[in-house]
């Protein structure tokens, strides 16, 4: 008699597996073969996690049709099933599966598009936070000031792509046939702000030395540090505006030894 | 819900779909200002032989904190396997082995969530052969062993006991009416296999009539339990939902007048 262990063993195979002969072995068959018995949770595994995937991928679903994005989902499901059942986090890893994908690669900016999609989910059913009271800025001394190290919004997201790919995602989205006829998707670089402000997700194209000037404030970097290593940006303009439009929600003060070893680190 | 606020006494939400923040949330904390809730999880995976994922259950706490809930339930079947989470309510094989996995969860849950869970009964679409024991004296070994409730499922009592041959009255006969604290109601599909009728629980259209009949007989052994019309698949216009929920709140005051008529008679 096989333990609860073994059982849950013998049906992880042959659900995600394709490997059910262990399992319906166990199985009595009463009439139905324990194979399609079995093929129903097969089937409701699939179905419930494409569903989950096509909810938080709408753009790629349309650009490479139902049937290649379930052929697609099966064998991303397949490779890497959830880890969690916080179902809303699973598909951070399909961006990249479908970059692998070589059935996919004539549609160059699709990973793009997928990482855009993903971190618009993120920043969906990211957790709440208060944006940083600036009052408390203020009343910091020039010495602190440098020795900030910002605490970023939970839902802030920064996507760098190497397409043109928050106008193709707009038109896809709006099934805007007009707009994508005149998009030049070829590669581009371009850098995207992903922020859940109130109940809104928003997407905005930015600068270069501005993402990385904000990508070194979220990795939990002193404001010297971010200074010192985008030294182009028109800084004071860059944080206001980060602050104003509250990425941030909380910060502490970086030990002055720490803050210059941070700053000497190479980049 | 917020806007119209229909005339209905409570409602459920699944409580996975409400671990993040944003706008899922703040619905769910408009709506919890005027009704009560229940929040009924489908991923906890209380017979997993590897243990619980301690993490889950702390979201579980966190999303029970903030909501609050009237009733907090989950499921007797498994869903996780090696860290993996297949999305799915899967059979347990009914032996004393899973008896004591499932006891130990529940006495975890239950302690680290502070509070009692109902355990819903499944829809189940095969049996394995080292099983021993009936579903419903799992159930109430369950609930004897743990304390916990039960949530009593008809649908799930009718798909079941259709789909195995069981008698769905001596389902109904072998649950403790003291440890019922919930009852769910909802529609099944029914697939023809091999020749043969296999009924999937699939929440995607009305309470057929075997089971609202079944309903009545489980008001008449369990008394008046708050019930659920469990609708999440096809989802149809709000009013054929509150149609359903009319239908057995109206049933749930049949059986209350019927039952103070006894005592009067008596």
């Amino acid at each position: 008699m096989p333990t609860l262990l073994e059982t849950e063993r013998m049906m992880y195979a042959s659900v995600v597996g394709r490997d059910a002969e262990a399992a319906a072995s166990q199985i009595i068959e009463d009439g139905i073969a324990p194979l399609a018995r079995l093929g129903i949770h097969r089937n409701n595994f699939l179905g419930a996690l494409t569903a989950v995937l096509r909810q938080s991928f709408p753009a790629v679903h349309r650009l490479v049709g139902a049937a290649f994005f379930d052929h697609a989902a099966t064998l991303f499901i397949e490779t890497l099933p959830p880890n969690s059942a916080y179902l809303n986090e699973y598909g951070a890893d399909f961006p990249a599966f479908l970059e692998r994908l070589p059935q996919a690669a004539a549609l160059a900016y699709l990973g793009d598009v997928a990482q855009l999609e993903w971190a618009v989910n993120a920043a969906f059913h990211a957790p709440d936070a208060e944006p940083l009271d600036l009052s408390r800025l203020a009343a910091l001394s020039p010495d602190e000031h440098a020795r900030v190290a910002f605490v970023p919004h939970p839902s802030l997201q920064i996507v760098h792509a190497n397409h043109p790919v928050e106008e193709i995602w707009r038109a896809v989205l709006a099934a805007d046939d007009a707009a994508m006829a005149v998009i030049d998707p070829g590669p581009a670089p371009e850098w995207l702000l992903v922020q859940r402000t109130d109940w809104d997700v928003g997407v905005e194209r930015v600068g270069e030395d501005e993402a990385e000037f904000l990508a070194i404030l979220c990795a939990g970097r002193s404001l010297q540090e971010a200074l010192q290593r985008v030294p182009g940006l028109e800084a004071s303009a860059a944080l206001s505006g980060h602050l104003g439009a509250g990425r941030f929600v909380d910060f502490t003060l970086i030990e002055h030894g720490e803050a210059r070893r941070l700053a000497q680190a190479p980049r | 819900m917020v806007e119209t606020r229909p005339d209905v006494a409570w409602l459920e939400v699944h409580t996975e779909n409400y671990m993040g923040g944003g706008a899922p949330l703040a619905y769910l904390e408009a709506i919890r200002g005027r009704y009560p809730l229940s929040l009924h999880g489908t991923g906890l995976s209380l017979g997993s032989a590897g243990g619980l994922d301690a993490l889950h259950l702390e979201r579980i706490r966190r999303t029970v904190e903030r909501i609050e809930p009237a009733l907090l339930s989950e499921h007797l079947s498994w869903s996780v396997s090696g860290g993996r989470y297949l999305a799915d309510l899967l059979p347990l094989p009914m032996t004393e082995e899973a008896l004591d996995v499932v006891c130990r969860h529940v006495d975890q849950a239950q302690t680290y969530l502070r509070r009692r869970i109902l355990i819903e009964n499944p829809s189940t679409y095969l049996r394995y052969r080292h099983s021993t024991i009936p579903e419903w004296e799992f159930l109430a070994a369950l609930a004897a062993r743990c304390g916990c409730g039960i949530l009593c499922d008809v649908n799930n009592i009718f798909v079941s006991a259709s789909n195995h041959g069981w008698n769905p009255l001596t389902y109904l006969a072998g649950l403790p009416p003291a440890a019922v604290g919930e009852i769910h109601l909802a529609g099944h599909s029914v697939r023809q296999i091999d020749g043969r009728t296999l009924r999937i629980d699939d929440h995607g259209s009305r309470v057929i009539a075997e089971v609202w009949t079944l309903y009545e007989v489980a008001l008449s052994r369990l008394g008046p339990v708050p019930t659920l019309i469990e609708w999440d698949v096809n989802v149809p216009p709000i009013d054929v939902l509150l149609d359903e929920a009319a239908k057995a709140a109206s049933k749930l005051a049949a059986h209350a007048r019927e039952v103070a008529a006894n005592a009067d008679a008596a």
